[in-house]
């Protein structure tokens, strides 16, 4: 019994100690294991320019800015080595919790890939596959021949035909569902 | 290079590819983003009729894995999304994309879940038929599931409008 209250004092002091070691060994690295970046979190003058964010972001709207401002600062605010990194399936670099991106704000039409977003911020399918301009266009109908579906042996040509069948879709249902709003109209003021 | 030695997993992404192109399954559109890149494919699927998700086309962007495929892809659908087994934030919860060997939830059977012989056309396809009919043994969006389970006139309303949304068109 009296081994265990000696203990329990000790025990909290062994704890405090060791948490407090935790803390400094894990406050160090973030302003001197950084070589690459040595003032990204704080000194505007290391700062990533802004204008190479938007750019990676604008190509793969679904990466966090402040994960591509990380991998930015770290390797020296190379677009093509997040592109290429990104790409490859290895996914950026996760920023540590101390960083911060002192960015502005991002705008409202793009769509970050941070937690907890209200529904709003997904753009609709005709923005995301920039259909505005071909939703007026009257459908290209499906003439006598009727596509049949080919394996095209140029890459860019299956780039393009997988393009279109995926414009034609989304274009369908919105004509689709645009004719069924004409009927429910109709319907409503003829009753 | 008389042999050229593709990775497994690239020889099988482009043969299902090409299959999903000269046989597309109904209502999917499915490949890489780019070729440069088969493992990481963007699929838009149709909504399934007789369902609140009817006339929709819903986008979602599927991550292969270097070893597919003996471990299953994931699937992340990139608009907005209420569904009981749909994260927020887009991710797919359904057993043919949970491998064999880790079972979280203890509910799924083996034969549900992911193995070398599921394709890409036959996640898509069950996950069309997950859109028709929720399973609400694990949620995974709670809220959703509560909605479908409690007020099902409301959870319809709410995934109709959506569908609207996505059109571009007003709720």
């Amino acid at each position: 019994m009296s081994d265990q209250s000696l203990n329990i004092p000790q025990l909290v002091v062994v704890l405090v100690l060791g948490f407090l070691a935790v803390r400094w060994y894990l406050a160090r690295p973030a302003t001197s294991a950084t070589p690459h970046a040595p003032g990204v979190r704080r000194s505007p003058g290391h700062r990533v320019n802004p204008a190479l964010v938007e750019q990676v972001a604008q190509m793969f709207p679904q990466l966090s800015r402040r994960d591509i401002m990380w991998n930015l600062s770290r390797n020296g605010g190379s677009v093509a080595a997040v592109t290429e990194r990104h790409l490859s399936g290895r996914g950026l670099e996760t920023p540590p919790l101390s960083f911060q991106s002192d960015l502005p704000p991002t705008p409202s039409s793009s769509r970050p890939a941070t937690t907890a977003q209200p529904p709003k911020q997904h753009p609709d399918l005709i923005t995301r596959y920039n259909l505005a301009s071909k939703i007026s266009q009257p459908p290209s109908e499906p003439a006598p021949e009727k596509q049949k579906p080919q394996w095209s042996q140029s890459k860019a040509e299956r780039q393009l035909d997988l393009q279109r069948r995926r414009e034609e879709m989304i274009l369908n249902a919105r004509r689709k569902m645009e004719e069924k709003d004409r009927l429910r109209k109709a319907a409503e003021s003829a009753s | 290079m008389s042999k050229s030695k593709l990775p497994t997993a690239l020889i099988r992404l482009q043969r299902e590819y090409r299959e999903l192109t000269l046989d597309p399954p109904d209502g999917i559109t499915a490949g890489p983003v780019s070729e440069d890149n088969f493992y990481l494919w963007e699929v838009l699927i149709q909504g399934p009729e007789g369902t609140p998700f009817e006339g929709g086309i819903f986008p979602a962007e599927m991550r292969f894995p270097k070893d597919y495929p003996l471990a299953p892809p994931t699937m992340t659908f990139l608009g907005e999304m209420w569904h009981p087994n749909i994260y927020e934030n887009g991710k797919v919860c359904i057993s043919i994309l949970h491998p064999p060997g880790a079972d979280p939830n203890g509910y799924e059977k083996a034969s549900e879940r992911w193995s070398p012989v599921q394709t890409v056309g036959m996640i898509l396809l069950s996950v069309m038929s997950m859109l028709a009919a929720p399973n609400d043994e694990s949620p995974a969006n709670v809220n959703a599931a509560k909605m479908w389970r409690d007020d099902r006139e409301a959870y319809e309303k709410k995934v109709r409008e959506g569908v609207r949304r996505s059109l571009g068109l007003d709720a």
